[in-house]
């Protein structure tokens, strides 16, 4: 998100705060990806990510005095999004990833990501703990650092650290054999 | 090699949008909820609800009451027990008094007809 456009979503939040609902309607559509994609990673189906998105945004009607700027709606958007999944799948004994197979939009229609490697993907979010799971997602769907994760889920930054270690070490160990294939290349 | 699993794991995990059905529903669900206004905060409130305030100050009012009523009933039952043993205890003094006076009258007019027996004889 350039600069021009998160001054514009600021004004959208100064609006939003003073009761304007297009302006509100404007920073749902912006955050909205972000939330629902790590729902539905988090939680593995599409009904409960859309649930989840949905109590999120209603959360964040009802906290617009507390935020500060779009950058800051963002990093809460993140926090309580990623909280939520991992209390809703520590509630749950066990988390039914093996849906994820029914979810084909896991991964994006649009995404020009290998099948085989979403399968390895999905195979490595399911063995994750939920924890572990947000620290990921933050990590490679967000593009957020160690120490940006670690504000989020107000976890050590140590411990942020060895999930991904550990997180890496799966996945290496899962593609081992995989032909190198340059995904970036596939779309050409 | 360890870039190249981060790569993959970038491209794997690019956020995806909901349905334009959702969006749309979630659109209309947030902005037709009333926007909750920034709530100026009273000082001593704590932020805490003025709902809250209001019911745990007429539940200490409540309590209060209660246990003002209750003492005075209390006070009224003791005030109450207190005169009727008064009253039973003046009933029992003035039953004595009548008991000791019958004692004398008779006590009295036995000793005056011994008397007049022993000057008649």
């Amino acid at each position: 998100m350039n600069d021009g456009a998160a001054d514009s979503l600021d004004e959208h939040l100064d609006r939003a705060r003073s009761g304007e609902r297009a302006a509100l309607a404007i920073l749902v559509q912006a955050h909205q990806r972000c939330v629902y994609s790590l729902a539905l990673r988090m939680l593995g189906t599409r009904d409960l990510a859309e649930d989840l998105t949905q109590e999120v945004f209603m959360q964040m009607n009802g906290n617009l005095s507390a935020i500060e700027s779009n950058r800051h709606l963002g990093f809460w958007l993140r926090r309580v999004t990623s909280n939520r999944a991992i209390d809703q799948l520590r509630r749950r004994a066990r988390v039914q990833m093996t849906s994820l197979d029914q979810e084909p939009e896991l991964f994006g229609v649009e995404a020009d990501t290998d099948p085989l490697l979403q399968r390895h993907v999905q195979a490595l979010l399911a063995e994750l703990s939920p924890p572990a799971r947000a620290v990921l997602l933050l990590r490679y769907q967000e593009d957020l650092d160690p120490v940006e994760i670690a504000r989020t889920l107000d976890m050590p930054l140590n411990t942020v650290k060895s999930h991904l270690k550990r997180s890496l070490q799966s996945m290496r160990e899962k593609t081992i054999g995989m032909p190198p294939v340059r995904w970036e290349d596939s779309s050409t | 090699m360890s870039h190249d699993i981060e790569s993959r794991l970038h491209s794997a995990l690019r956020p995806v949008a909901p349905s334009d059905e959702f969006s749309q529903r979630l659109l209309r669900r947030i902005v037709l909820r009333p926007v909750v206004q920034p709530e100026v905060r009273r000082i001593g409130a704590g932020g805490r609800h003025p709902l809250a305030w209001w019911l745990t100050a007429s539940l200490a009012a409540t309590l209060i009451l209660a246990v003002g009523v209750h003492q005075h009933l209390q006070q009224q039952r003791l005030q109450q027990s207190g005169l009727e043993a008064r009253r039973e205890v003046m009933e029992a003094l003035r039953m004595t008094s009548q008991k000791l006076n019958l004692a004398y009258e008779a006590v009295k007019s036995q000793s005056t007809s011994l008397t007049d027996e022993q000057s008649g004889a």
